[in-house]
């Protein structure tokens, strides 16, 4: 009962207003583009769709990474593959997600824009791409990650942390 | 070094660099495999004279229902052109209440369709063709040689606004005697729930 209370005070935090919700469309090649303008020491790629049980799942994990890595250089960049005409329910579920930042939605043709990320991705969601500053791919998981999978990756990635108070 | 098992792990689970590729031989063609009409089939049983179309779907994935009456005037064209046509639903129905058998039952009927919609009881036969999601295609000529695997076309979205039939095409060249001029193709589409 107290865990009920508490996820129900935790979704009514990280709520935001769907009107809030960015989700711009984008070719793979400007989600590539954004990867590279976003000037991180990693920045992780997300592929994902409202009706995709897994990378729903794994979202509240790619959320937190983004919450404890967000000042260490890691970006996070959303790129839902949901149908154009299921945009409401896209908003809808970034906005419960509390996500206020920019993030995509798919706009190009299925084979362009999954060869853009990885030629070896057979399309399956969820896929999750980590890139360097210069936009360079370090890693494809094409299946859904753990938190612990996720820190591991990326902390891989990241230059060593300068000594507290150092 | 704590990233060594991870990225075994990453290697060993599925992707397109295992599924089969245009040439290969069908795999798992005496897997017994219940139809949705209640009978035991198996690939080689499900083969036609001119070749045989395997795809992988299910009943609930969006991509699946955005294709699926294409894919039964497809598959049931190729019925009458000599192709044998099967179905398979790999995923497991503890993880998608909506893949079970008498969903599958009902699928079919709704669809009308003209060729067997099968259960990959293990999902032994979506492992063994290296298949990732649904839907996803798989077309071997009459020898049972791989000649196309991929997407059925290149717009879920919208029937009206294809502009490459992948699947129609391959089959026409096939039945033809032609080769097939785009023999992968790729489309996003639902993850295999393996059992």
């Amino acid at each position: 009962m107290p865990n009920a209370i508490a996820a129900v005070l935790a979704a009514l935090l990280l709520t935001v207003a769907p009107e809030r919700v960015q989700l711009e469309p984008a070719t793979a090649a400007q989600v590539l583009a954004a990867v590279r303008a976003a000037e991180a020491e990693v920045v992780v790629v997300n592929v994902w769709a409202t009706w995709c049980i897994p990378c729903r799942e794994e979202f509240p994990a790619l959320l937190r990474l983004r919450r404890d890595y967000g000042g260490r250089g890691v970006a996070l960049l959303l790129v839902s593959a949901d149908l154009a005409a299921d945009t409401a329910a896209t908003r809808a579920f970034l906005a419960e997600q509390g996500v206020e930042f920019r993030t995509f939605l798919k706009a190009e043709k299925d084979q362009a824009f999954i060869d853009a990320f990885d030629r070896d991705w057979s399309g399956a969601l969820p896929a999750t791409f980590l890139y360097d500053r210069a936009g360079r791919r370090l890693a494809s998981f094409l299946t859904p990650l753990t938190y612990e999978a996720l820190e591991r990756e990326v902390r891989a990635h990241l230059p060593p942390r300068a000594p507290a108070g150092g | 070094m704590a990233r060594i098992p991870l990225l075994l792990a990453a290697l060993l689970l599925p992707t397109t660099a295992l599924a089969l590729a245009p040439g290969d031989a069908m795999p798992a063609r005496e897997v017994k495999m219940k139809n949705v009409d209640g009978r035991e089939l198996t690939l080689a049983s499900a083969a036609g004279a001119k070749g045989t179309l395997v795809i992988f779907t299910c009943n609930a994935c969006p991509f699946v229902k955005a294709w699926q009456a294409r894919i039964a005037a497809i598959g049931n064209e190729a019925v009458g052109q000599g192709v044998g046509v099967i179905a398979i639903n790999s995923n497991d129905p503890k993880v998608v209440a909506l893949d079970g058998y008498e969903e599958m039952q009902q699928r079919a009927r709704e669809l009308g369709l003209r060729f067997p919609y099968v259960v990959d009881a293990t999902s032994e036969v979506a492992r063994a063709f290296g298949a990732t999601r649904t839907p996803e295609a798989f077309l071997f000529d009459a020898d049972g040689k791989l000649v196309y695997h991929g997407a059925i076309d290149d717009n879920s979205q919208d029937a009206a606004a294809v502009e490459a039939h992948y699947l129609r095409d391959a089959l026409a060249a096939l039945i033809a005697g032609r080769p097939v001029a785009l023999a992968d193709t790729k489309a996003l589409g639902c993850t295999i729930k393996f059992r």
